[in-house]
């Protein structure tokens, strides 16, 4: 206590180690993992994963879903240069996509000739150079506008680009933009002689693509243009005072954001084969920053990663039985992840299941026809659940009401704090499971519009650095 | 000169509804510089709760109490549910992140505002549903002057956004909860030193916020009829223009932004192109924010560096 | 006792920035808390104040344990402070500052309270209308300190009262500090200033890594050796 050799040192940092409070079990041994590998096997483990993964993909269906991972990956790699490197909110980042989609487009099918005839047909190459360059000039005006803008401003500044986008290929010029009805028969990605006809050869470009992109925005990352990006996301104030060119940095953010965007448009324009307005819509957006966010913002895995998950969740939604598969493995991996200790753990998943089937037996006794529906549940888990879950016969306004029931219960588990959270969470989850079977699996495309925002909300809640990013994003 | 006049009246009534959204945008980043994008869903949940009030009263046909106390429940309703709601969504969305990066909430914002729009998709049905105004309000009650018509909803939408933002503006300059909350925009940590309980005043700000939103949800419903479960959007975006085109923390500013966008709007369809007119409010957000960045009235807050 | 840490240990995130602390004020006691950057004299008032809670330990304020309770709560049993850097609201006027220091006070004894303020500055009075964020330094200081009274403290907590004023302010300040002590008001007080903040204190503690390293009556610390070549260049 009166070791007078400490008086007046100033230790904090030098001890700072030792002071830090580690974490364990698991979560240490994935933070060393972390690391210890370095970044370019990663890649070089996702380029060889892809193309397995390319090999094992049989069916159309399966390709595409890893053609849109994929592009996912890409969009939300392009994303991650102004919002998580430079810090900039960019809200209108979908009108990049949606510019690339249409450049593409007009270049490549008959909307600059006439009368459905002629237009310029030209070579992919080609393509992609002018309306890559032409991207990059349009990155480079939005973000003059951005040199004007805080953080916030320059949000709501960018949804309204996004919003004018629209705007425009569905008013202007619908001769050449077509309007509502969009462009139609473009021609494949094509070159050398060559052309890009299936949607595994597609895969295999955008997975090139992706390695490639990934590959130059890690060597910009840890260049000087990345450090000066990331001084600027810190403190702008001080990177400007040390002499970094703060305006040139956040013009060059959007420029570059831009021309990924536009890349992930051409392939997306090119493997449609037609474009419409409705495929750049702020619902898009959205999934984009799902990606991000979940990934992490600010990590190159990170949106890859991400890009994967989202559009991966997003394809099992669609199908009843794979929703069945997400929901449930959810459920029971955050209460995996959450509930400890173990004992506890069990007794949550017992109270769970018992309180389900016997919610289910009682009422089957009072009212058979109010468990006479059918959980919307199909496979092994439909039978499963037929006598745990409680589905009327009609049960739409049923689980309209359960639906808000669950929404009123899930904020009532998070005012709730120790044991009686855990009791609340077993009726929360049961009559989340009510709900589930009887209105929102019925309803795939509005409930993963719904999930795609709860994922937003609870992953800044729960763990803002996403899956895999580690890095503190500040728009200041 | 006659269209000339009635397109201003158009375009106040309008302008009201994006001022009385743009304060709840306004007051929410004062307090927590949180651009709350949910709050244009707000407002479509506000028109949603007055389009249910009628069909519970019989519907817009043959309405079972007089029209008036309708008017009055489904404001009042609108107010209170909406304002509850902000609420709610403060409490689990917003305030884990208080101390978070900037980013995080707005992300969250716009998590929120997918689930809220999602959400009433999933209850109600993605049609448009109509108020049907004119079957109980008669489109010849109200005034006419000159020859320009101001009918009777356009009037209580005129009476009820002066009210509320008189009301407001006393609020915020009198009473403690107003001055706890400007001390809890102006500086968090040093209001809560002094005891201020800052949960409760943000929360409140979002209660007052979000019924206002809920309030102009119901007369838009009232006065142009058509609801749907996007319609918060694009009035977000403009209500939010507003606030900044006003000043975005003055609720004078948020007001004269409203009217401002609002002339605009009609205006612009009347003499140029309905197709153009978000395109045209965007110029003006872009051109104010490049010319005065702090709006017409707002201030340049005093910045410790 | 009026107040007294037991055994406090407070964490920022995953850093532990106090470690088994034990202070303790008495009734009408001026102490002084020294200590280098870095060392914990912040987070110790704020988790006296509850804007932090500690992970073990027990804060005692006049007798009751205090560590679970709400800021407001505490600033009702007779806590204020004045922050580092004062921390007005500049966009509000004096008097709305002066008002919100007493949101926790009952109205009865507002004008009582705020005469007396004015009677300590009278320059508030004059300046009442201005916008806070205009005054000088000095003013705001005032203000800061008026703030803080107007809750009707037993124990006044101070950070860093000098910091970013002149010399001939810091004196004018310690006057007024003292002169608040003399008014029966206990003050803890944060200080960087060592041979001041010791010279008008009854007790002291230094604190060093979020550790006391020593305490003692304020005349023995000013004579203390190590600590006079730590902090005051001697």
């Amino acid at each position: 206590m009166t070791d007078p050799a400490q008086i007046g040192r100033d230790e904090w940092v030098a001890r700072s180690a030792d002071r830090r409070d580690e974490g364990t079990g698991l979560r240490r041994v994935l933070n060393q993992l972390d690391a210890r590998v370095g970044w370019w096997p990663r890649l070089a483990a996702v380029a060889l994963g892809g193309v397995i993964v390319g090999q094992l993909l049989t069916n159309v269906n399966l390709q595409q879903v890893g053609f849109n991972s994929l592009l996912y990956a890409l969009l939300a790699l392009g994303l991650n240069i102004a919002v998580g490197w430079a810090g900039l909110l960019d809200l209108g980042y979908i009108a990049f996509f949606g510019f690339g989609a249409y450049g593409f487009a007009i270049f490549s099918s008959a909307a600059l000739g006439t009368g459905g005839s002629g237009g310029a047909h030209l070579p992919a190459i080609e393509i992609i150079v002018i309306v890559l360059a032409a991207a990059g000039v349009v990155g480079v005006l939005i973000g003059l506008v951005a040199l004007r803008l805080d953080g916030d401003y320059l949000a709501i500044v960018t949804l309204f680009v996004g919003q004018a986008f629209m705007e425009v290929v569905n008013n202007v010029d619908p001769g050449t933009l077509g309007g509502v009805n969009g462009l139609f028969g473009l021609d494949p990605l094509h070159d050398f002689g060559g052309q890009v006809s299936s949607t595994l050869g597609y895969y295999y470009v955008a997975l090139a693509a992706l390695v490639l992109v990934a590959a130059v925005l890690r060597l910009l990352d840890t260049s000087r243009t990345g450090r000066a990006w990331r001084a600027l996301r810190d403190d702008p104030l001080a990177a400007a005072a040390m002499t970094i060119p703060v305006n040139r940095l956040k013009v060059m953010a959007f420029s570059f954001g831009a021309i990924v965007g536009a890349l992930a448009g051409i392939l997306f324009a090119a493997q449609q084969s037609t474009v419409f307005p409705t495929n750049f819509t702020a619902n898009i957006l959205i999934l984009i920053y799902a990606c991000l966010v979940l990934g992490g913002v600010g990590s190159i895995t990170g949106a890859i990663l991400g890009g994967i998950v989202v559009t991966v969740a997003e394809q099992m939604l669609s199908s009843p039985t794979d929703a069945g598969y997400l929901f449930y493995g959810l459920i029971l991996l955050a209460l995996v992840a959450k509930v400890r200790p173990w004992r506890r753990l069990a007794w949550v998943l017992g109270g769970i299941v018992a309180l389900g089937f016997a919610a289910h037996g009682i009422v089957s006794l009072i009212s058979s026809s109010a468990v006479a529906g059918h959980p919307g549940s199909t496979g092994w888990i439909g039978s499963v659940v037929s006598n745990y879950v409680i589905v009327p016969s009609n049960p739409v306004g049923y689980g309209n009401v359960l639906y808000i029931v669950v929404l009123c219960a899930m904020i009532a588990v998070v005012r709730l704090e120790g044991v009686r959270r855990l009791l609340a969470v077993i009726p929360t989850v049961y009559i989340a499971a009510c709900c589930w079977e009887s209105r929102l699996i019925v309803n795939p495309a509005i409930t993963t519009q719904i999930m795609i925002g709860v994922v937003l909300i609870v992953t800044m809640a729960a763990r803002p650095q996403g899956l895999l990013g580690s890095r503190r994003v500040e728009i200041v | 000169m006659h269209e000339l006049l009635q397109t201003t009246v158009n375009g106040l009534t309008t302008g009201c509804l994006y001022a009385l959204i743009a304060l709840g945008y306004s007051m929410v980043y004062g307090i927590l510089k949180l651009l709350n994008f949910a709050h244009g869903d707000l407002y479509m949940v506000g028109a949603y709760i007055g389009y249910f009030v009628i069909q519970w009263f019989g519907g817009p046909n043959a309405v079972s109490i007089p029209v008036p106390l309708l008017l009055a429940i489904m404001v009042l309703l609108a107010a209170v549910g909406v304002g509850v709601l902000g609420m709610a969504i403060e409490r689990f969305a917003y305030r884990p992140l208080r101390d978070a990066p900037r980013i995080a909430p707005l992300i969250t914002a716009l998590g929120v505002s997918f689930v809220l729009e999602n959400t009433v998709l999933l209850l109600f049905g993605g049609f448009t549903r109509s108020y049907s105004t004119p079957t109980f309000i008669s489109f010849n009650s109200g005034i006419t002057l000159d020859g320009v018509r101001i009918d009777s909803v356009e009037l209580m939408i005129f009476g009820l956004s002066f009210a509320m933002m008189y009301g407001l503006h006393q609020l915020v300059q009198r009473t403690t909860l107003g001055k706890s909350m400007r001390a809890v925009a102006s500086d968090r940590e040093a209001a809560e030193m002094l005891g201020i309980n800052v949960d409760r005043t943000i929360a409140l700000t979002f209660f007052i916020g979000s019924a206002m939103a809920g309030v102009a949800g119901v007369m838009s419903g009232l006065a142009f009829n058509q609801i749907s479960n996007t319609i918060g959007f694009l009035a977000g975006l403009k209500a939010f223009t507003a606030a900044v085109v006003g000043g975005i923390g003055s609720i004078a500013g948020s007001m004269i932004g409203g009217l401002l966008i609002g002339l605009c709007e009609s205006f612009s369809a009347s003499y140029v192109s309905s197709e153009y007119t978000d395109l045209i409010v965007f110029g003006i957000l872009i051109a104010t924010m490049l010319l005065r960045p702090t709006g017409i009235l707002g201030q340049k807050a005093l910045q410790k560096v | 006792m009026l107040l007294s840490l037991e055994d406090v240990t407070t964490y920022y995130g995953p850093m532990r920035i106090l470690e088994g602390m034990s202070l303790q004020v008495d009734e009408g006691e001026l102490v002084c808390l020294l200590g280098g950057n870095a060392s914990g004299k912040s987070t110790t008032l704020k988790t006296i104040l509850g804007l932090v809670r500690p992970r073990a330990g027990r804060v005692m304020l006049a007798g009751e344990d205090v560590t679970r309770w709400p800021v407001p709560r505490r600033i009702a049993g007779g806590l204020a402070i004045v922050p580092e850097n004062r921390r007005l609201f500049g966009q509000m006027t004096v008097r709305e500052n002066l008002e919100l220091g007493a949101v926790l006070q009952d109205h009865g004894h507002f004008d009582e309270d705020i005469a007396r303020v004015h009677s300590l500055f009278p320059r508030l009075q004059e300046r009442r209308d201005q916008l806070a964020g205009t005054l000088s330094g000095g003013e705001q200081q005032m203000v800061a300190m008026g703030r803080a009274l107007m809750a009707r403290p037993r124990l006044l907590l101070m950070d860093e009262p000098s910091m970013g004023l002149s010399p001939a302010l810091v004196q004018q300040n310690f006057r007024i500090i003292k002169e608040v002590h003399e008014a029966g008001v206990a003050i803890l007080m944060v200080e960087q200033n060592a041979t001041m903040a010791l010279s008008i204190a009854d007790r002291g503690y230094v604190l060093s890594t979020g550790e006391i390293v020593l305490e003692g009556p304020a005349s023995e610390l000013l004579g203390h050796d190590e600590l006079k070549r730590a902090y005051l260049g001697a």
